[in-house]
């Protein structure tokens, strides 16, 4: 990929960020994306509130993004995000792994890393890059039951059936969406637009750009917070009429 | 690979010389900017970790001793990542008495400097004499 007589042009190039605290580490990122000749590195930064300054700017196509750092972590930056960058995580940790998952991580690298999984982790993201936005698929996105009461939901390889009764809220996490029950949580590609469209006119209303809420198990509101079991929900400014209007206040 | 034929950089037994070859493939100039770094870094690093675990600064010690598990990688020091892994779960739980690991790691932290910085100086004439 981009290996013919424009390869050195940065345009040509995968454009990134380093954010990372540790010198020797950003040091080699900066040298395996040079060795590649596939990215452009646009900046490096020690801590995520230069980076977040950054990135609103310039929104380059991809992020190598360490996850603790003095300050911030890495997952604070991607809640933080404005766009959808590609991310490629790197620690020395393989702990975050399921958090990786749950925010849609390109990739994981465990530092120190060589490379040749440097390589594999771009070529991988330069690969996803070059495919159309692919929509949920009908078995990826949440079924509805007929009667309504329910719906379907892949989660862990399989069909979950979930009682629309049961759901707290559901929560956006970019590509994904988490329905949030009493016991549980069911991560599962779809939209929180396309939440919204199925579930319109029941019992659920849009609080936030990030939360649909079952109005069922609001336990109080204060000021711009609902509390559901023992969870916070901020509302959202452009979102307090329509909740209004839908809560019974006497 | 930066070989030279029946000459080749060998790593110390004490560092885990197949993965330093497989991270640097063969580049014993950059590894010696490394090697050079881990040392000038080190000491500032270690400085964090002595003044939060002085002061009983667990948040502080558990990120200080993060950073410097991570530096102890790239020069080849997997083991002693794996006790540092081990001291910053304990900081993180906040269990248990630290003294007699924070001891042992100091005791390795300072050995490893050491064989770091013999390390560098072969390297160093070795990219000398290519």
């Amino acid at each position: 990929m981009n290996k013919g007589p424009f390869a050195n042009c940065p345009w040509m190039k995968t454009t990134c960020i380093i954010v990372e605290d540790i010198q020797i580490a950003a040091d080699f990122l900066k040298k395996f994306c040079e060795k590649s000749d596939l990215i452009a590195v646009q900046g490096h930064f020690l801590n995520v509130e230069d980076a977040l300054d950054f990135l609103d700017e310039y929104k380059p196509d991809l992020i190598f993004l360490d996850v603790e750092m003095p300050g911030a972590n890495g997952f604070e930056l991607l809640d933080k995000l404005t766009y959808s960058p590609k991310i490629i995580l790197t620690s020395s940790k393989t702990e975050y792994a399921f958090d990786a998952f749950q925010y849609n991580v390109n990739d994981y690298l465990k530092k120190p890393f060589t490379y040749k999984r440097f390589l594999e982790a771009v070529k991988k993201v330069q690969a996803e890059m070059t495919l159309p936005a692919i929509a949920p698929t009908p078995a990826q996105a949440p079924v509805m039951g007929s009667d309504t009461d329910f719906l379907f939901i892949k989660a862990d390889d399989k069909l979950v059936k979930l009682k629309k009764d049961d759901i707290l809220f559901i929560e956006s996490m970019r590509d994904y969406v988490k329905f949030v029950t009493a016991g549980k949580s069911y991560i599962t590609y779809s939209t929180l637009k396309n939440m919204e469209e199925k579930l319109a006119g029941q019992a659920f209303v849009k609080v936030h750009r990030s939360y649909i809420i079952n109005i069922n198990k609001i336990d109080d509101i204060r000021g711009n917070t609902i509390y559901v079991q023992g969870n916070t929900i901020p509302v959202g400014k452009g979102h307090r009429d329509e909740l209004a209007s839908r809560l019974n206040i006497l | 690979m930066q070989k030279v034929d029946g000459n080749r950089f060998v790593f110390n037994e004490r560092l885990n010389a197949a993965f330093l070859d497989e991270l640097f493939e063969g580049d014993t100039i950059y590894a010696e900017t490394v090697f050079e770094d881990f040392l000038k870094d080190l000491p500032a690093y270690w400085q964090k970790v002595e003044t939060s675990y002085q002061s009983k600064n667990m948040t502080a010690l558990k990120t200080s001793i993060h950073t410097c598990k991570t530096l102890f990688g790239y020069v080849g020091f997997t083991d002693l990542q794996d006790l540092c892994q081990a001291f910053e779960n304990k900081c993180a739980d906040m269990t248990g008495d630290l003294a007699a690991d924070f001891s042992i790691l100091s005791d390795k932290k300072l050995n490893a400097q050491h064989i770091i910085e013999n390390e560098y100086n072969r390297l160093r004439k070795y990219n000398e004499s290519i």
